[in-house]
């Protein structure tokens, strides 16, 4: 016991020991030590050495108010010989700052003389890290909780193995030069400029937004990213997005190094607001959209029409449309194959996507690119130009070709971009659906397209018999199961009831009453049943598709359902025929003109 | 345990186990005492602190050539008058040593607005409440070619730094 005791205590008392040692003997202060040494050494009179004697080692610190929040940098207190030439060609820690004309240093009699003087910028203005950390580790922020661990200097830990050698390199630091230097093109941090046009022309702008410069939506807002992630973080999210979120539909965009490098460089240096601005230029920015920063960096092309087809193609190749479109061998897997673009669509339609993709396509993801009109006109008339090759062979291959991207491989409606599309593809393997609607109309679908989804119309590509070889490859190996006799229904061919105010007010009743379920109060398809739902309840406001369903389709699908979907048959459940006409008289009254506002489906006035 | 008891216990003389004990025991009070008496003396270490906020107390004041013969500069933000004559450069206090306002020049020298202390150009008081004459700090030439001034270290009146 006494035994266990005394070894007890011996070992409390060391431990006691060490961290009194750890606690009053600093390595800071063996560094200033050798400082005063070797300046002991270099000096030349005796007013330098008597100077040096009355020195003693302390912490040395810089304050800082100009840059934010007020900054204590003690960063000095090792590094005590960074403003002392004669130590330049010291080994760390006792190695003078090097002077450097890009740095804005110049020579004045054979002398150097900093532009950024350490006693008004301090250190980590530029070089990140924890000023007011003395131990080496903490400071320069190699603990992994540490936001800002030296910038190109320190890599943490937890870093990914394969990025973290690429994330070394004093050009990191050109995105804290950037935080007083905004100009557009500034000589010194060439990265951010460039890193700023690679943000346009590969079309980050078009999902991503930057106060001051793009207002994107699909993505995340990068106004303040620097600030909130690190080095490691921003080039795992370029480099290979789905590593670090699972499910980010961020393309993996096809980047050299350099370019990742640059991109990360200018969004590291999206800190909010910067250093310089004042409120008034930052207000003056936020009001036009930064739009002269946009226009600097966006150089419109200028269109030759003589040379309108070649100048589209070079445009739709390097903004990056293939980050998400197929387009001959590049693929960005996230939309549709424009392979095809000039038989499946016409100029004016293409033209109306451009501008703004919800005009032709209510539910599309595409974001509004900022382009000239004359550069969107190029570019649809290069897109009218790809007319690809018609798929030969059988329906399998014509399936496997055309049909796969979206329907996928199993023919389940879960191809590699169907996520991205709404409505989604059609499940080809419900044989419910597939058998209950006429071969024709099948046919139609394929050849005809989907008005206002992304089925688009193969007429020109597939002839009748082709189209019809597809259906059966789909019949026999997705839905498996025959055809039957389709029974004959009594559906009136035009609605009975004639188009009135009252009868969309009793069609409005009765729809949020039986169908604002699944189908949304306002018919959007977004009901708080849709969630649950595959194939997800149709959007009625959809004008494109509404308007090329006929009234005879509108009623069978309320008064019999859709086989193979969640949509029952409402002649079950007490809806007569006058009931449904009121229904179709409502969902084609929110057709008729587009409605601005409102919570609530209204009719029209 | 058990063991070492046995082992004791079998020795021949009493002393064996006797002064084994009261080595144990020294061994324990040393630990324990050692123990006490460096927290004893960290808590004294840490009556003053090692670092304050605010500005450092050494700082540099920029070069020579910004301050020609016959200049008497005040850095108001520093609360120092940088004097220079000829080749010799000095750096005196600008807080009266009476209640702490910061003087101002005046053509004798110092006054103080608070309660009219007065001092020379050298800052020997010359009238009113203050006690004692404005400090002189230490002033050196840094290695790279700047003016430090420490104002942590005071030095004699008189004392300049000749270039």
């Amino acid at each position: 016991m006494r035994l266990a005791l005394a070894i007890g205590t011996f070992f409390i008392l060391v431990i006691h020991g060490v961290v009194f040692y750890n606690q009053f003997f600093h390595q800071w202060e063996r560094n200033q030590h050798a400082y005063f040494d070797q300046a002991r050494v270099l000096a030349k009179t005796d007013v330098e050495r008597s100077t040096l004697a009355s020195r003693k080692p302390r912490i040395e610190q810089i304050v800082v108010s100009n840059f934010g929040e007020t900054r204590v940098d003690r960063c000095t207190t090792c590094h005590i010989a960074s403003d002392d030439p004669r130590f330049a060609t010291y080994a760390e820690p006792l190695k003078a700052h090097p002077y450097s004309t890009t740095l804005g240093d110049a020579q004045k009699n054979g002398k150097w003389e900093r532009r950024h003087k350490f006693s008004e910028f301090g250190c980590t203005v530029c070089h990140d890290g924890q000023g007011r950390g003395l131990d080496p580790e903490y400071s320069h922020g190699k603990d992994e909780y540490w936001p800002e661990p030296l910038l190109g200097y320190t890599t943490q830990e937890n870093w990914r193995k394969d990025f973290a050698p690429k994330l070394k390199g004093k050009e990191y630091m050109q995105a804290n030069c950037a935080q007083c230097h905004t100009e557009i093109a500034f000589p010194g941090t060439p990265l951010v400029t460039k890193g700023r046009e690679l943000f346009f022309s590969s079309n980050c702008y078009g999902c991503h937004r930057i106060e001051g410069l793009s207002d994107g939506t699909i993505g995340p807002d990068l106004s303040d990213v620097g600030k909130k992630w690190k080095l490691d973080y921003l080039w795992g999210r370029i480099a290979d997005p789905k590593s670090i979120l699972a499910t980010s539909i961020m393309p993996k965009f096809n980047l050299k190094e350099e370019d990742i490098k640059a991109l990360v460089v200018f969004l590291k240096s999206r800190k909010g607001r910067n250093f310089a601005e004042t409120e008034i230029q930052r207000f003056k920015v936020k009001l036009t959209g930064g739009a002269e920063l946009v226009q600097a960096t966006i150089k419109p092309v200028h269109i030759n029409p003589a040379e309108m087809v070649k100048q589209g193609e070079k445009l739709v190749l390097d903004r990056a449309c293939t980050a998400c479109h197929k387009l001959g061998d590049r693929d960005g897997g996230i939309a549709p194959d424009l392979s095809f673009e000039g038989l499946l669509k016409d100029g004016p339609w293409i033209y109306d996507h451009f501008k703004n993709p919800k005009s032709t396509m209510p539910d599309s993801i595409m974001p509004a690119f900022r382009f000239t009109d004359d550069e969107f006109k190029a570019m649809t008339a290069y897109l009218l130009t790809l007319k690809g090759t018609s798929p030969a062979g059988n329906g399998e291959a014509i399936y496997k070709a055309l049909c796969l991207r979206c329907h996928g491989e199993k023919g389940d409606g879960r191809g590699p971009i169907a996520e991205h599309l709404d409505p989604y593809p059609r499940d080809l393997t419900k044989a419910g659906f597939m058998n209950s609607k006429p071969e024709a109309r099948l046919v139609a679908s394929i050849r005809n397209g989907v008005a206002g989804t992304s089925m688009p119309a193969w007429g020109k590509l597939l002839s009748e018999e082709q189209a019809k070889a597809v259906l059966s490859h789909i019949q026999t190996t997705f839905t498996k199961e025959a055809r039957r006799e389709l029974k004959v229904r009594p559906i009136p061919e035009k609605n009975p009831v004639a188009m009135s105010k009252e009868s969309v007010a009793r069609g409005e009743g009765i729809f949020v009453e039986r169908c604002a379920g699944c189908h949304g109060k306002k018919g959007d398809g977004k009901g708080p049943n849709s969630l649950d739902i595959l194939p997800k309840p149709r959007n009625l406001r959809n004008t494109f598709f509404v308007d090329s369903v006929d009234d005879r389709r509108l009623f069978e699908s309320i008064q019999y359902g859709v086989q193979g979907t969640a949509m029952p048959p409402w002649i079950d459940y007490g809806l007569t025929n006058n009931d449904v006409g009121d229904l179709v008289n409502f969902i084609r009254s929110i057709n008729q003109k587009q409605q601005k506002g409102g919570q609530h489906a209204a009719p029209v006035q | 345990m058990a063991v070492n008891l046995k082992r004791s216990s079998g020795e021949d003389s009493d002393g064996g186990k006797t002064s084994r004990r009261k080595m144990l025991g020294w061994l324990t009070g040393a630990g324990l005492f050692g123990s006490a008496g460096l927290s004893a003396v960290s808590n004294f270490v840490f009556i003053k602190p090692r670092a304050t906020y605010g500005q450092p107390q050494r700082f540099s004041v920029g070069k020579p050539e910004d301050y020609p013969s016959g200049t008497r500069a005040i850095l108001a933000s520093r609360g120092i008058c940088i004097i220079r004559e000829g080749s010799k450069l000095a750096a005196i206090s600008t807080t009266c040593t009476h209640l702490g306002c910061t003087v101002g020049a005046a053509d004798t020298g110092f006054a103080c607005p608070c309660h009219g202390s007065r001092f020379d150009q050298d800052g020997n008081v010359t009238g009113g409440p203050a006690p004692r004459p404005l400090p002189w700090f230490q002033i050196t030439l840094a290695p790279n070619g700047e003016i430090e001034v420490d104002k942590d270290i005071e030095i004699a009146p008189g004392s300049y730094l000749t270039l």
